[in-house]
């Protein structure tokens, strides 16, 4: 019986998601609660900040509902682009089964990272909302399409990063150093609508902070969003980069998974 | 039947390209033939296992395999932080066997003799269990040719009987590839012989001839 080639690519997607599945949430004691713990407690201590600060709200809207939904979009976007970076370097031992490409772990990590997150997300906008707060998008459409465009990017950006790490050694560090200002470059913790004219425009280059506000304008549809902002610029970079990254694996795929 | 054609093979080294490993291979290996792997450290046997198993590419020449052709057992395989258990399950899931997946998991558990370490961590086994464990594994599923590399002559005497014993139970269905440095262990499991010498493959139809060709290139 020779099975198909999408057959052997099915079977082989299940085994790792159920494979990473079982490392990422058992690895180590307790490895799920800090999954759930990291977003946690960066939401308690932003919101505790503001609170501080006495801010109620940003862009007319609730700010803590504000900052979780902006730092879930984040995670989402930063724990997939770096699940994938490594997915092919964590998996070495198993592209001895000539059935497993260097493809196919990434692809069941980015998965894998999604559907955690939707629980993670779940949780922790369901919790906020019993504490009193309005969580639910107004825009339960706008919200899946900027998230899916988030996904469809850090994966792109995981897939391009991996063949780079792979073939340069050193822009492990790059990359690394470039992670820690997206995190304050995309808006997160503070409004890219604050920011005075021409240095705006320069932030609104990259695509994340693009996606982060366009989630934000999906839960809160009277939300006082930067100007400029496009749907099409955050799919432009995410499907582009994911091809990008199909070519690399295509034209890499050997020194990928060679030592 | 496994055909290899004028392989050359050779590693990138921190100084360019290293010297060649295989160079001109030609081989036919048929079907339902144990075949031992013989030659020198570094005479680039397993280089030739995995080019044969698919999972290392030449520089130049094919492969072409006529039959369902095993892993090659023994070049890593296993995820050291799961147990033996989780890693069978992944292995029969890769291989499209979801729906039978508890016998295939029963018969390793039998055929390895691993007991309650099949729910212990792989990086807990002795160099000897997770022999048995891979040697096992790959037993669970009905290839034609199975590659072993110091898999099977590995595990204590009376694994290895059994190892060898399972071999001649189905010595008219499936071949092996094997390579191992003890003599004892290859003669008793194959027949034929591949001798590597000076990155070129020499056939022997008796495995004892090619031991007498690598003994002449030894110095006395």
């Amino acid at each position: 019986m020779i099975r198909n080639p999408l057959s052997v690519s099915f079977s082989v997607w299940r085994a790792i998601f159920l494979r990473e599945a079982l490392d990422r949430l058992f690895d180590m004691r307790g490895a799920w609660f800090w999954l759930l713990a990291e977003p946690v407690l960066h939401i308690g201590f932003m919101a505790f900040v503001f609170s501080i600060m006495r801010v109620r709200t940003v862009g007319n809207v609730d700010v803590f509902v504000w900052i979780m939904v902006g730092m879930l979009a984040f995670f989402l976007f930063r724990r997939i682009a770096v699940q994938v970076s490594y997915a092919v370097d964590c998996n070495r031992p198993l592209f001895t089964y000539r059935q497993v490409k260097p493809f196919d772990p990434a692809i069941a990590r980015a998965v894998l990272e999604a559907f955690l997150m939707a629980i993670i997300s779940t949780f922790i906008l369901g919790t906020a909302a019993l504490l009193g707060h309005d969580t639910f998008p107004g825009d339960s459409l706008l919200v899946m399409q900027a998230v899916f465009g988030l996904w469809l990017f850090g994966f792109g950006y995981g897939l391009v990063a991996s063949v780079l790490m792979e073939l340069v050694a050193e822009m492990e560090h790059v990359l690394k150093i470039l992670m820690l200002p997206l995190y304050l470059i995309s808006g997160v913790i503070w409004p890219l609508s604050a920011v005075p004219h021409p240095y705006r425009d320069i932030l609104m280059i990259n695509p994340i902070a693009h996606g982060l506000e366009l989630v934000r304008l999906g839960f809160f549809p009277d939300y006082h969003t930067v100007s400029g902002l496009s749907m099409q610029y955050l799919y432009a970079w995410a499907v582009i980069s994911v091809f990008l990254g199909l070519l690399l694996y295509r034209r890499f795929a050997l020194q990928l998974v060679m030592r | 039947m496994i055909i290899v054609e004028d392989l050359h093979k050779r590693y990138k080294t921190e100084h360019g390209p290293g010297k060649w490993v295989l160079q001109g291979v030609n081989l036919t290996i048929p079907r339902n033939v144990n075949v031992g792997l013989i030659g020198a450290n570094g005479a680039g046997k397993s280089t030739l296992l995995s080019i044969i198993g698919g999972i290392d590419h030449p520089n130049k020449g094919r492969v072409e395999r006529r039959c369902r052709l095993s892993w090659p057992m023994g070049q890593g395989g296993l995820e050291p932080t799961l147990t033996g258990r989780q890693n069978a399950k992944f292995v029969c899931r890769v291989h499209g066997h979801q729906e039978d997946l508890a016998d295939r998991l029963a018969f390793v558990l039998d055929f390895s003799e691993l007991g309650e370490a099949f729910d212990e961590p792989v990086n807990t086994y002795s160099s000897g269990m997770r022999s048995r464990l891979q040697f096992a594994l790959s037993l669970a599923f009905d290839f034609d040719t199975y590659i072993s590399d110091e898999v099977t002559a590995a595990g204590d005497a009376a694994f290895r009987k059994k190892a060898a014993a399972a071999f001649q139970a189905m010595t008219n269905r499936a071949g092996l590839i094997m390579v191992a440095h003890d003599e004892g262990a290859l003669k008793q499991f194959c027949q034929a012989g591949i001798f590597l010498y000076q990155a070129k493959a020499l056939w022997f139809d008796d495995i004892g001839e090619a031991f007498k060709a690598y003994k002449d290139t030894m110095p006395t």
